[in-house]
């Protein structure tokens, strides 16, 4: 489905990804895992082509993702959720659900992937009226992801889902990702917080100053003493005297 | 009653001038790109729609319809901006002085366009055709109907525009692609079309006002320059980005105008420079701008 090879980004003269490898199939949940300033949002900004490669290949389908436009990549079937949501917020949370529905004319009815949207997040129909200047961060969050699948996307890239939200909304946006794992949509999920990484995860795929460094099961990451260093964010810490 | 004669012709100026700066505004909101080239498109409609009504005689059509052909001569000309928008591609994610050095390169090349097309002495209509609609006596007053059909359809233009933005797919799309052209383009919307549809429109606006101006003053290669000064005092007044501030910043610009003029010509831009300090003063953003915060 999804084929990232070799992949080498720079940004402003700096090589922010070294040569990474991915692969993602259909359905599968991946996570992508690494510290802040790792790369990981860099990888999500490649694969949504904000950003052109220095070299390596991005391929979705056969097709060749790197020579393609954001918006040609989004037509592709490709939803992305940044980190920090991107919400409109001159529109209502209806609006900003219903856009991609607009945009993006293929596939299932526009009924039907809306309403798709409002059962993986109950709590957005209460709000559907409501600016998107006035929600919440956790309700950002969950506008933003509902928005991307509203483009009816085959995969979803979302980009730190539970960076900065209440303990008390990180379980509703858990629910959602979990139900549109359920509903067969692959998602590549970005995560700096190993604890925030779903037990039910594909793969994962640990990633370190722009270097894979781990590409395997969660549970094999946590039986791996030198990847542990890294996710559980022990690797700058001091020897304890 | 002399007041209630300058109201009304402050009006005028004010619907002629709002046109343009909408498109000014809608130009800055979505491609934020400020364009001083604006004035170049209300000469060209102006210069455009004496040559339209010089064919509207030729044909023999009844006068009736001069607003109407002067409008469509303005939408006509105007699709002028689909090409040119093309020229800004390569500097929309520049330094904002690369967008005024080539905005401005377009409003000095306008002025060889006109000299090519229409000569360099000014240009007007028969100036009986101000009045082929009559006019309408406001206690003793003689106002001619077709300053209340500009007022008209300058408030009709502001109103199909306004719902188009609010109400309908298309003027979400243009919102949310002023508010966040990344975001957009990976919901899968072409922002280039988007950009080239609101430039076009843009344009649309200005030519159409430069069109409907022509009745009651002639076309001539002076009238860029100086519309570009009026516009720009519309929007730093009204707020840049803000179609309620175009309006107001028109009405307001319009107005102080049409009295200086006639109360004290010698100040009459000067008149309209001390309003904008003053809101420059009081509030940098305009009445209706928004702070960058």
């Amino acid at each position: 489905m999804l084929n990232v090879s070799e992949l080498t980004v720079d940004i402003q003269g700096s090589r922010i990804l070294r040569g990474i490898s991915l692969e993602v199939r259909a359905g599968e949940l991946v996570c992508l895992l690494g510290r802040n300033g790792a790369g990981k949002t860099t990888t999500f900004r490649s694969l949504m082509g904000y950003l052109r490669p220095v070299s390596g290949r991005i391929s979705w389908e056969d097709k060749d993702l790197a020579r393609l436009s954001t918006w040609q990549i989004a037509q592709l079937g490709i939803g992305f959720s940044p980190e920090e949501s991107e919400v409109y917020a001159d529109l209502t949370v209806e609006e900003n659900i219903e856009l991609p529905t607009w945009t993006r004319t293929c596939g299932r009815p526009a009924a039907e992937r809306i309403s798709e949207a409002y059962r993986i997040f109950p709590k957005l129909e209460r709000y559907r009226k409501r600016g998107g200047a006035e929600l919440s961060g956790g309700e950002r969050k969950m506008v933003s992801i509902a928005r991307a699948l509203a483009l009816d996307a085959e995969l979803l890239l979302l980009d730190e889902p539970f960076e900065g939200l209440s303990p008390a909304i990180i379980p509703l946006v858990a629910e959602g990702v979990a139900a549109i794992r359920q509903s067969g949509k692959a998602i590549v999920m970005a995560e700096s917080n190993l604890h925030h990484v779903p037990d039910y995860i594909d793969k994962l795929v640990v990633i370190e100053r722009g270097e894979i460094i781990y590409t395997g099961s969660l549970s094999g990451a946590l039986g791996d003493v030198e990847v542990m260093k890294i996710i559980a964010g022990a690797v700058d810490a001091e020897p304890q005297t | 009653m002399q007041y209630a004669n300058l109201f009304l012709a402050g009006l005028f100026q004010a619907a002629i001038l709002f046109l343009v700066a909408c498109g000014l505004q809608l130009i800055f909101g979505v491609q934020k790109v400020v364009n001083l080239a604006c004035g170049s498109f209300y000469a060209l409609g102006a210069f455009f729609a004496i040559t339209a009504v010089g064919l509207l005689h030729q044909w023999q059509m009844p006068m009736i319809f001069l607003v109407p052909a002067l409008v469509l001569s303005g939408v006509l000309v105007g699709t002028v901006g689909a090409p040119l928008e093309l020229l800004l591609r390569p500097v929309y994610r520049r330094d904002p002085s690369y967008q005024l050095l080539l905005t401005f390169g377009l409003l000095l090349m306008f002025q060889d366009v006109f000299r090519f097309f229409w000569g360099a002495a000014p240009r007007s209509m028969d100036s009986s055709l101000y009045g082929i609609y009559g006019t309408i006596d406001i206690s003793g007053l003689q106002i001619p109907v077709y300053n209340f059909l500009v007022i008209g359809a300058s408030i009709l233009i502001a109103m199909i525009l306004g719902l188009s933005l609010k109400r309908t797919r298309i003027g979400r799309i243009v919102r949310a692609t002023a508010e966040n052209r990344n975001m957009t383009e990976a919901l899968g919307v072409n922002s280039s079309k988007v950009f080239t549809m609101v430039f076009t429109l843009g344009c649309i606006l200005g030519t159409v006002g430069g069109a409907l101006v022509i009745p009651t003053s002639a076309a001539s290669m002076t009238m860029a320059a100086e519309l570009v000064v009026e516009a720009f005092a519309v929007v730093v007044i009204g707020g840049l980005g803000s179609m309620a501030g175009a309006a107001v910043g028109a009405i307001i610009v319009g107005l102080m105008r049409a009295f200086a003029v006639s109360l004290a010509p010698e100040v009459e831009i000067l008149s309209i420079y001390l309003v904008v300090v003053v809101v420059l003063l009081i509030r940098p953003v305009g009445l209706f701008g928004r702070s960058a915060s």
